[in-house]
């Protein structure tokens, strides 16, 4: 889906952009510095003038950072899920979170958007990193960081969860660590020439994905939630660990603030741009 | 249609002399900048070599043996062993803080590679530079860090001279600078920090970075690593702050944060944070959009 404006809306005035940049080239003789707020932002232009269009702003560049501790030897061969590491991740993220939390209070957002979750997994420690860009409505009062929403939803994307009468809740996050199961000998042996489902193996990875969604919904659900969108879903085995399966899921929880659920009704447009858009030699080639 | 400028190399001034434009746009941008009344005048650059010594003898970046020899004022945070003499090997001290020496080195490269593309700027006639391009690459294996910059110099049509003969510069350029100057912002100029913050690790660190022992009997299983994490925000921080000082009251905008860490040895990092955007000033009230419309696109 995209935004645009809507077909058969009368045509907006068109803005005479020459005029407008002699405009603000003739400001710069001006010493005087802007009387608006100052603020910093990684949003795109495309970004910010659709938060202001449903009376958003942003204000701030924040960020939360957090490194949680694995104890040693938890990556060693066994059985069933590997706790410690599922721990280590949750906390991770749990304090990544509430730095950013504080970040966005202090500098008076009621939420960040667009937030980039860095993740990394090291055999001693594991990493996570939060960047987003703190907003809240035009000119709206400070809240308390227990209040901030953070999620890792585009400007955009906030904006039709906005308009369609959807918040924002937080992030909700899951992970589930296991040990890749071991077969005795004889089983091993057994099965050497067969082709047989390692039931095994699909049930601790089944158990596991579960683990992870499941967590990541109760996180929603201790929120408020009533959902979670953008699900992200990783899994692999750990590079020092190979023996080691990793499952992690995260998205935005949200819930419906108004009273019905706002369709949006988009129009169906057939774009009339050629999508062919330079010149390709090899075409001659009749390949 | 230029100045000769005496700072810049020969071929430099007999390219802004010929009768022919140079320009680092795409042809969709240049369109764009025709459109919007920007004509491009030259592709202007600036360099500059940038070498300092991290590990002179005097150097304050090398470990010192005291754990209060470290800070050279800004940010600096210290930790104490919880377990008292163990051996000479034992961490018993750590340390974050500033390494404002690097801060300086990198903002004077950048800053002399940016005035040098200002130079050659002014020496075509040009109010602007638009799509600006940086980067601070290693010269082969000698140590050093080139800091180049280039953009497009651009003439405004039917406009008086720069302001205090200072072009802007702006990292947009085409459709995005259009939006930029629609929505009632006018770019100041590129703005980029560096922020340098060195780790040495104190026992505590150093057991949980590799791997919890619970010899110590002082950390639950799992804990935060919680020298590090201050290290990181931190680091991110002062990138803030540095790039808020060059703001004077206008906005910082489309900022992109890189963070790079080198590992110096074990349980001594270096976290290097380089925070880049446009400074942007708003020129007219603000006129929000009316919410736009979803479509959906049938092909």
């Amino acid at each position: 889906m995209s935004i645009s404006g809507q077909l058969g809306d009368p045509p907006p005035t068109p803005v005479d952009i020459k005029a407008e940049l002699r405009r603000a080239v003739g400001t710069l003789h001006d010493p005087q510095p802007s009387k608006m707020q100052s603020m910093t932002s990684d949003l795109s232009i495309d970004e910010e003038l659709i938060l202001h269009s449903v009376g958003w702003e942003p204000i701030e560049l924040v960020c939360g950072v957090s490194l949680y501790s694995v104890p040693m030897g938890v990556w060693n061969w066994g059985q069933g899920e590997i706790t410690s590491a599922s721990a280590a991740y949750a906390r991770a993220f749990e304090g990544a979170i509430d730095r950013i939390h504080r970040e966005c209070a202090k500098a008076g957002g009621h939420g960040v958007v667009g937030v980039q979750v860095d993740r990394s997994i090291h055999r001693h420690h594991i990493d996570v990193t939060l960047l987003g860009t703190a907003v809240r409505p035009v000119g709206a009062k400070q809240v308390d960081a227990a209040h901030v929403f953070v999620s890792d939803l585009s400007a955009r994307d906030f904006t039709l969860l906005h308009v369609s009468g959807w918040q924002p809740l937080g992030l909700a996050v899951g992970a589930s660590f296991v040990y890749a199961p071991r077969r005795s000998i004889g089983v091993a042996l057994q099965q050497k020439s067969q082709n047989v489902e390692l039931t095994n193996f699909t049930e601790a990875m089944y158990a596991a994905r579960e683990s992870a969604m499941e967590r990541m919904q109760s996180s929603a659900i201790t929120m408020g939630g009533t959902g979670v969108v953008e699900v992200k879903v990783t899994e692999g085995p750990m590079d020092f660990a190979r023996h080691a399966v990793g499952f992690a899921a995260w998205g935005t929880a949200v819930r419906l603030v108004a009273e019905n659920h706002r369709p949006l009704k988009p129009s169906m447009v057939v774009p009339l741009d050629d999508p062919m858009t330079g010149f390709e030699a090899t075409a001659l080639r009749g390949n | 249609m230029t100045e000769t400028a005496p700072d810049l190399p020969e071929a430099a001034n007999r390219r802004f002399a010929s009768q022919a434009f140079t320009s680092g746009l795409t042809v969709p941008d240049f369109a764009a900048c025709l459109q919007m009344g920007l004509e491009p005048v030259g592709y202007v650059q600036g360099f500059c070599v940038m070498q300092w010594g991290w590990y002179g003898l005097n150097s304050p970046y090398r470990r010192g043996i005291s754990p209060y020899s470290g800070g050279q004022g800004g940010y600096m945070e210290s930790w104490q062993c919880p377990h008292g003499f163990v051996s000479n090997e034992h961490r018993s001290w750590g340390q974050n803080y500033e390494q404002s020496w690097i801060e300086d080195a990198w903002g004077q490269g950048f800053g002399t590679a940016y005035s040098r593309m200002l130079e050659e700027a002014a020496a075509v006639g040009a109010h602007g530079v638009v799509g600006v391009v940086d980067t601070a690459d290693r010269l082969g294996d000698l140590g050093v860090l080139e800091f180049h910059l280039r953009g497009t110099a651009v003439k405004v049509t039917d406009a008086p001279a720069p302001a205090r003969g200072q072009p802007w510069t702006t990292y947009l350029a085409g459709q995005r600078l259009a939006k930029l100057i629609e929505a009632g912002y006018m770019p100041i100029s590129v703005a980029a920090a560096v922020s340098s913050v060195r780790v040495w690790a104190y026992c505590m660190t150093e057991f949980l970075l590799e791997g919890t022992s619970s010899t110590w009997g002082m950390q639950p299983a799992g804990a935060e690593i919680i020298q590090v994490a201050s290290a990181q925000m931190a680091a991110r921080q002062i990138a803030r702050e540095h790039v808020r000082a060059q703001m004077a009251g206008d906005s910082l905008h489309g900022a992109e944060l890189v963070v790079s860490e080198h590992q110096l040895s074990e349980g001594d990092q270096e976290i290097q944070c380089l925070l880049r955007g446009n400074r942007v000033r708003r020129f007219k009230d603000f006129d929000p959009m009316p919410v736009p419309h979803p479509t959906v696109r049938l092909s």
